[in-house]
Parts: structure tokens; sequence; C-alpha cells
């Protein structure tokens, strides 16, 4: 195929574009069954106890009541089946607000949410744990391995002596994940098998932790996922109403749809965790840094732990010969916390970009040059080279493209009519890795017509996999886009990765490419010819006159990847308003600048960078989930709480890509961009807002009350 | 949401007859705020009378009574429609602002100008059932007081209720000196001043307003003013949009020369009603129009502000915004 045909690297639209805006894309709660029936959950209004006694009765005798499902009566589960965040109604214990305590199914949704009202229930209260400040001292070391004390040198000596320094704490507030589609499954028995649609970012993962939870084996569960209303994590690990649909389903002989509301979100699919991080840094007076230190302190579940990796970037951004970090954590009576966009790297940076902010401040240095003075040639943390690295050209392509030689080094020095402009850098990164996925090539020929299905059991969060997929395919099989058909997200089909931790496209992608690679190698072997240059799977389907050939492969990355750091790196360049009288501030322009390697699809690549920015500047500037430290309810239950930036919130937002090829990281080298777009960015923002004002918010959000 | 009986109104006497009947009854206009309670379970009417039909949507210039040379407007009117009718725009374009700066284009297209004056409280724990509430039911004590507040009163609450009212529109309707004019099931009509049909919460938060079971906002009578080219309508949010305000100013000055003969200032994100700021008013008139009689007609009003534990910073924005409107509606309304 001729370079000027190749479809992968170019700007096409979504192929499921149209069936989505016109409504033919199936999400979970719209897939046809026959006479389903509708379940509600109904949660605990405590936060710590043991229910004494739950009345059922009145709801049970409602109107088109089907079966009330409580711990009474509910079938025996796998608690440690691999379902996150318990709430499985196998005990009375009661270990957070909203706790799932109950199932209500009716004939429809609004039969089953008005009988769950009816539910009168009693519990023995105990004192819960829900105020993080009160909490935060009997931290402990968390059991994770991975969040041990890490370090190098002597961080605190270093510390000590030094005299130039910034030490200070920054705080991030609980997030909740807030997909436009809410978890909701249907389940569908058939004997002792049962089919669940449902959105899940991991598809297999969700199959073996709704058979386990199911005590069922992995072979009588199908998940079905077409399509995926986003996810940012809160699809990745699945949660108790996946069973407990299934559980419903059984229970009343017939399909059942269970959709979570907006406001049981909240205390139902996970959060982000409240992060409390001191970050310490010193320096030589030529911005060389002699030590960096971050040390974390947040907070999981009463019997469960998850701790997002905040001090991830921290010890890879920098050279230092000193470097600590710690993680300590602390059990609270709160939903388990988990895996949200850019975990760990969104909320560290804010913390390690904002301090940088500050040193560069403090030693009167453009913050640009200092992060390039401590720019590591290898990667500091295994001292592993890097598979490529890209943070110098994404800070100096991104502050030419920026304009950031029109940035005044000091605070309030750029005043527009009632507002304050301000301009913030800040410099992220995110692990770059390709997962085992399998795929299976089918081919088919009419006349000469060729046209192949290829299937493996992928996600697509709604972010463009199809769409390159169906690319790679293209052209490594020697076909148009229209002549692939793409079929991912079931369990039926050859196992894949999870659309999780950036690691969705390299890994799909790859075994796309692999199992398109092998089909033509198997068509050139079952020839017998000698070819000049390599044909095409469609040429050769038509030279040989097959009509149907297909062949699978279980790709994974090259044992050589294991050699290198593979990351993606990325510049945020931030321009704010603020106004002078009310705080409120408004995101003029953003840029990101992203090292991913290979993009498949410019257009698709572009919205996932723009959309995680948009994402961080919600951070920055509005996002937050409020605990009512007295009794562990959410008071941000809605979108009308809960803030997303909105259009007038943010003005231009630009994305640019450099052109890079790494050798090492994948066949493809292909790099994540789902994650890496969120990186950094509410330190850029922050630190425009000091720029802009001379105030240092090192809480997040910034609302208008803290730059007044 | 709890199963209820739904009737659709063919007058609005009858629609008012059928709501005095049954004390569980209630009205339903746009529906944007009452079916979201209703689905919350915040809100259990067995009744809903439907008076979506009823007409009372005219906007047009009042042709005799006191107001006679002002604007009314349907109670039952679209607030899209009052926001960008021509004669609002011209006259009272404070009111557009407001308007506007509420809810979204959706919303508004559904929100009705008497529904938009009956819109319960924001609070949250008014809306989660499991929260005790004395808005809600009455008794069961109120969870914001020692909760979190950020978003609540500073003026005029009790111990039973530190809500805040979250209209935008009526804080400009307060401004303008609006009258509500109600019609109950004898036909039997009142005039009620912006300023008395809200009230604060004292020992019954669960009474939002002054009407009687029955009442029906038939319209909202605008007088002439001499406001329009020197109005302002200041909303201070944690974003640009869709947001309820921390702080909203309605400000409006009739001047002479840069003496100020008139002004009306209303504040919204600050108590249980639309809050007019009658001291610093008081002090402005007569005065010129200066940066530093603002400041200090602002902070003579804002001096009587009570914080609670999470919004004492609505009193230094209360300020800013009292003056940062004042200085707006002097450059006429413009940035």
């Amino acid at each position: 195929m001729k370079e000027k045909d190749k479809v992968v690297g170019t700007p096409i639209s979504r192929i499921d574009g149209i069936a989505k805006v016109t409504g033919k894309a199936p999400y979970s709660m719209d897939h046809p069954v026959k006479n389903p029936a509708y379940a509600i959950l109904f949660k605990s209004t405590i936060a710590a106890g043991t229910i004494q006694d739950i009345n059922t009765a009145a709801a049970e005798k409602a109107p088109g009541v089907l079966a009330v499902i409580t711990h009474k009566n509910v079938l025996k589960l796998n608690v440690k089946g691999g379902l996150r965040g318990g709430a499985l109604l196998q005990s009375p214990e009661v270990d957070f607000f909203g706790q799932n305590i109950g199932i209500v199914v009716a004939e429809t949704f609004e039969q089953a949410r008005y009988a769950s009202r009816l539910v009168s229930v009693t519990y023995d209260k105990k004192e819960p744990k829900v105020n993080f400040d009160k909490v935060a001292d009997q931290a402990r070391l968390p059991k994770d391995k991975e969040k041990a004390d890490a370090e190098r040198g002597d961080a605190k000596a270093a510390l000590s002596q030094a005299t130039i320094k910034v030490e200070e704490v920054y705080e991030t507030p609980i997030e909740h994940h807030h997909p436009l589609e809410p978890h909701a499954a249907i389940a569908e028995w058939d004997g002792d098998k049962v089919t669940l649609y449902s959105s899940a970012q991991i598809v297999n993962g969700a199959q073996s932790a709704a058979a386990a939870t199911l005590n069922l084996k992995p072979e009588q569960v199908r998940i079905v996922s077409p399509y995926i209303g986003g996810g940012f994590g809160s699809k990745g690990g699945q949660w108790a109403n996946l069973a407990l649909t299934a559980v419903a389903a059984k229970q009343v002989n017939r399909p059942v749809k269970l959709a979570l509301t907006r406001q049981q979100m909240v205390n139902s699919v996970g959060m982000r965790q409240h992060n409390r991080q001191k970050i310490s840094l010193a320096a030589t007076a030529d911005g060389k840094l002699t030590a960096l230190a971050h040390e974390i302190v947040t907070h999981c579940a009463i019997n469960d732990e998850f701790v997002e990796p905040c001090g991830d970037c921290s010890k890879i951004m920098y050279e230092t010969p000193n470097s600590l970090i710690t993680y300590r954590v602390v059990p609270m009576n709160l939903i388990l916390p988990t895996y949200t966009r850019g975990p760990g790297k969104s909320t560290g940076s804010f913390a390690l970009e904002s301090a940088m902010d500050e040193l560069a401040y403090k030693l009167k240095m453009d913050p640009i040059e200092l992060r390039i003075k401590n720019e590591p040639e290898r990667d500091p943390s295994n001292g592993k080279p890097w598979s490529s690295r890209t943070t110098v050209q994404c800070l100096r392509e991104g502050a030419k493209a920026f304009g950031w030689d029109k940035r005044k080094p000091e605070p309030r020095q750029n005043s527009q009519g009632n507002y304050w402009i301000g301009y913030g850098v800040s410099a992220g990164t995110y692990p770059a890795h390709q997962r085992p996925t399998s795929a299976l090539v089918k081919l088919k020929r009419t006349g000469d017509n060729v046209t192949a299905t290829v299937e493996l059991a992928a996600a697509d969060l709604g972010t463009g996999t199809y769409t390159i997929l169906t690319q790679t395919a293209a052209d490594a099989l020697g076909l148009s886009i229209q002549q692939i058909n793409m079929k991912i997200g079931d369990s039926d089909l050859p196992p894949a990765a999870g659309a999780v931790g950036s690691v969705g496209a390299a890994s799909y992608a790859n075994a796309v490419n692999d199992a398109c690679q092998k089909i033509t190698d198997e068509l050139v072997a079952k020839s017998g010819k000698q070819f000049f240059a390599r044909p095409t799977a469609a040429q050769l389907m038509r030279s040989e006159k097959l009509t149907e050939y297909q062949t699978r492969v279980d790709s994974k990355a090259p044992e050589s990847a294991e050699e290198y750091s593979a990351h993606s790196f990325n510049a945020n360049f931030a321009e704010v308003a603020v106004n002078k009288s009310t705080g409120m501030i408004r995101v003029n322009r953003f840029l990101a600048v992203t090292g991913a390697g290979q993009i498949l699809n410019p257009k698709t690549a572009r919205s996932q960078i723009i959309g995680g920015n948009v994402w961080g500047i919600g951070m920055a500037l509005t996002e937050e989930s409020v605990v009512d430290p007295r009794w562990g309810n959410f008071v941000t239950r809605s979108f009308a709480d809960y803030h997303v930036p909105s259009n007038l919130d943010i003005g231009n937002l630009d994305a640019i890509f450099i052109n890079e090829k790494d050798e090492h990281v994948n066949s493809l080298g292909v790099k994540g961009i789902g994650e890496v777009g969120i990186v950094a960015v509410a330190a850029a923002v922050a630190n425009a807002v000091f720029n802009a004002t001379g105030k240092r918010v090192r809480d997040l959000p910034i609302t208008p009350d803290k730059v007044l | 949401m709890r199963p209820f009986t739904y009737t659709r109104a063919k007058d609005a006497t009858s629609a008012s007859k059928l709501l005095t009947g049954n004390p569980n009854a209630k009205f339903l206009a746009g529906g944007t705020n009452l079916l979201d309670l209703m689905k919350e379970d915040v809100e259990r009417p067995s009744t809903l009378i439907d008076i979506s039909e009823l007409g009372l949507s005219d906007i047009k210039t009042i042709s005799s009574g006191t107001n006679k040379g002002g604007i009314s407007i349907g109670g039952l009117g679209k607030n899209t429609d009052a926001a960008n009718h021509p004669l609002i725009r011209q006259n009272y374009p404070l009111l557009t602002q407001a308007i506007l700066a509420g809810a979204s284009g959706q919303i508004r297209n559904m929100a009705t100008n008497g529904g938009n004056l009956l819109q319960r409280t924001r609070c949250p724990y008014f809306y989660e059932v499991a929260m005790p509430c004395n808005k809600r039911e009455p008794g069961t004590g109120c969870g914001a007081k020692e909760g979190i507040n950020r978003m609540h009163a500073i003026f005029g609450w009790s111990e039973k209720c530190v809500a805040v009212y979250p209209s935008d529109m009526a804080i400009a309707l307060a401004a303008l000196d609006a009258v509500v004019n109600v019609r109950n099931a004898s036909g039997q009509e009142r005039s009620i001043s912006m300023a008395d049909f809200h009230r604060l919460p004292g020992d019954q938060p669960e009474k939002d307003t002054i009407l009687t079971h029955g009442e029906l906002i038939t319209s909202i009578e605008l007088p002439r003013n001499n406001f329009a080219d020197k109005s302002y309508y200041v909303k201070v949010r944690d974003r640009a949009s869709y947001a309820f305000a921390l702080v909203s100013v309605a400000a409006a000055l009739e001047t002479s020369g840069n003496k100020i003969v008139q002004a009306r200032i209303a504040m919204g994100g600050v108590a249980h009603k639309p809050w007019r700021a009658l001291k610093a008013e008081q002090l402005l008139v007569g005065k010129e129009a200066t940066e530093a009689n603002f400041k200090l007609a602002a902070s003579a009003e804002m001096a009587d502000a009570k914080p609670l534990e999470h919004n004492a910073f609505k009193v230094e924005l209360g300020n800013r915004s009292i003056v940062l409107a004042l200085q707006m509606a002097m450059n006429g309304g413009k940035a």
C-alpha cells in the first residue's frame, strides 16, 4: 500500500459517531431483553453500625413489587470474588453511608423506587470515622508493597542542611468520576449461565469478578459491553451493582435491569481519595535539586485498601541525589476509593508541580528553565534508559506556541480591565505499557471484494477504540475502513486487556496489527510463492482465490520493552483571568503538548487530550465531593452541587503532539493518551492563578472565595 | 416517586378550587424543580394540577391602576420569553440579566415566572430525605447549621433554618419593587410586594412565602422607573454558568448628574429571601456616585451579616459585589 493511502495517523471521524448521535448504539440499559423487571438499590442512612431490623413488609405489598432482597434473604455470594467496595448484602454490618442494604425488584422503575422508600430500617449505630482532619494522625503504612517508603540518598538530611527550600502541604479533595452513563446492568439467566449487559472498561475482568462473586465459573458469565458512556476508572474494577443485578434476576426468574441514580453514584462505585501531600524541595542557588521528599497521607475503606500513587511523578520527573516518597493511609467509614483518571499522577503532580513553581519563584528562575535544569538522563527510580522522553521538547515547543515570553515573572503585573491575567506551566508523565491481548481476524472474499472481521474483548470508553483499531486493521490488511467489521466489548471474544491505565490503545492496536501481520504471513506461506514486495492479505485472498480464512494471535509486549522506562510526557500551559472584584477565574487559553509516540488518529487523540485537560481544569477550579463531617454523607450528590467546568469557564483548548518515534516501547510505538491529558493540568492552572494574583492556593479546588 | 393523580386544569379559578380541596395537592407548571423534588421524595404531593395550559403568559404594558405604564408579566409565561421580550430588555435590562444568569437555556425554556418565584432552596440537607431538615420535615432539626454551610445564609437566618433562596430572577424583581398578583379559589385577588412575598425562616422554615394554599400567581407587575440605563446584576458563583450564587447583587440607580436620586440594591445567596439592602440604599440617596460612597454603603449593609462556620467569605464578597454592581450600573451595565 502506498503511504498516502494509509489511514493510521489520519484524523478520520469516529466510525461509531453516527450510531451514537442517532441513538442506535446500545448502552448498558438499551439492550432488548424479553419482559424485563426493574430493580433499584436502597442504601444505608448511617455510616457505621449494624442493621438491627429491616422491615420490608410495606414494600413487598406495594404495587408491582416482585421481590425485596436484603441481607436476610439474599443469595450467598463470595465477597472476595473481585468486585470492589463490598456492599453485597452479605451481612448486616454497615461500613459507610449509602452502602447498599437491599434491592427492590418491580414491574417498573418507578414502582421499584417508590417501594424502596417504604422500607424501614433500625440500626445499632457506632461513632463513624468520617472526618479526615480528625483521623489523619492515625494513618499507617499501606499494606500494598508498592507504597512502602522509597528512599534514595538521605532526603531529610539534605533538606535540613539546605538554605533554599520549599516545604508546603497541598490538599486535593475527594472527587467522583461521574460518567454521563451511570453504572447499569441487565442480567438475563439461561439455566445456570448469565449474560450481563453492562459497561466494563475491563471486559474479562468484569467476567471473572462477576463469576467468582456469584460462585460461578467464568464461562458461565458473559459480559456484553459494546459501548461505554464514560468510565474514567469507575468501570475498571466492577462494583456490587453488577452481581446484585444477577441476584435480582435469579430471584424473580426474569431479566432484570438495574441502573444507579446519579445521587447513588457517590457511594456506589468508588471515588478519588482526599490527599494531603507534603512536598519538600531543596535546591542550589542555580536551581539544581538536592532533595525531593513527597509525603502522602490519605484514607481508604474500613475493610479494604486502595491508595492512589501520588508519588509516581515525583519518582521520575527530576534528577535529584536525595529522594523520599512515603504513603500513610487511615481507614474511614467512606466507600473504597479507586482508580480515577490519571490515578495518583494527576493529584500528585498538582503538589509536585506547584512546589516546582514555588521554587522557581523563590530562585527568580523561569519555571521552564528550572525543570529543564533538572531533566534526568535516565529513570531516576530504577536507572533504566528512557524508551523516549519528550519533556524538554514539550516545554520548548509549548513555550513557543503559547507565547510564554509574554509572561511577567512577578504576580499582579498583567492587568486587563477588572481582571488579573496570569500564565502557568507544568510538566507531567504517565507510564506506557502494552498488556497481553488476543485478537482474531477473519477474512472473507466475495468476487474481488475482501472484507475482514476483527474480534477482541477490548473496551471503547467512548474515546475511539473502534476507530483506531479499524484504522490499524485496514492498513495492516490492505483494506479500506469500510471493509473492516470491528467487534469488541464481549467476553465471548478473544481476551483483551482493559481500557485502563492508558494501556488500551497500545495493547489493542498491537494485537490487531500482530494478528493482521500473522494472517498475511500465513497466506504468503500458503501460496508457496516468492514475492518481491510483501503483498497485502487482501491481495492474497484474491490471488489465491480463497473465500474464507482466519487466524488468531496472542499478543504481548516485546521482551526488550522491560529494559526501558516507557512513559508518555506532557507540558501544560494555562492563561487565566481572575476577576479582581469577585475572584471568579476563567481559563482563557490552555495548551497541552504531549509526547505519546505514534498517534493513531490525531482527531480522537486531540479529543482525549482536551477532555483530560477539562478534567484537570475541573480539579483545579470546581470539582469537590464534600462529606458531612458528622454523618459521612456526601452533600454534593448531583451535577448542581458537583461542579464540572462549563463552556463559559474555558476559552480556547489546544493540543499539540510531539512528532516522535519510540522504537522501544512496542512494535507500533504507541503510548497511551487517556491519562496523561489530566496530569499536571491542575498545577498549571494554580500556577497561573499565582502569577495573576500573587495568591498561592494549595488546597483545591480554587473557588472564588480562596482568591479574594 | 410516590403515586399521585394528575389533573389538567381548564381555568385559573377551577385550578385553585381543585387545589384548595386537597391539602396535599400541588400546581404543576414547568416542573423543573417540583419533579426533581418528587423523584428525591422531598415533595410528596398526592395530586398534581397541571396549570401549564391556562394562558396567563402575556407580557404587556399596564394600562391602569397604580402601576400604569409599567409592564405585567404572566405568571405562567416562560423565563426565556420574559428575559428576551423587547419590553423587558428595553425597560428592565436588570431583569433580563438576572433571568439569564440562572439555570440553563433548557431549564429556562421550561420554567415559568411564577414557578421561579416558588422554587425551593437547594440546601443539600433539604434535598436528602435521610438528613434532618426543618424545612422539609418540621421538628427534625437543621442539618446545615452545624454542618456544611458554605452556600448558606448570612442574613436573617434562624436556629431552625439557615437555607438560602435560590432564584436569580426574584433578586432583580425585589430590586425593581415588583408586585406579585395572586388569585384564590373564590376568585379573590390580592397584590403582594416582592419585599413581603418571601419570608424569613423564623420558627416556620417550611413556609417559603406568604401564599395561602390555593392561591395562584397570575402575574408579576413591574412599576415604571428610571433605572433602565443604570442597572446591573452581578452573580458570583463557583463556575461561570449553571451554578447557584455564592452572592449576587441586583443594583439600579437613578442619578442627576453624578448625584444619586434613587438606589435599589437586592442580594441573592445570602438569605432565605431576596435581601433588600435598605441600609445601603438609604446611605446612597443624595450622595455622589463615587467608589468611596459605594464602599461606605456596602460595608454599612454587610456589617449586620452573621456568617456561619463555612461562609464568612460571603461578607467580603458581598461588600465587593455591591460595589461592583453599583459601578457597573453607573457604566450603563457595560463591563
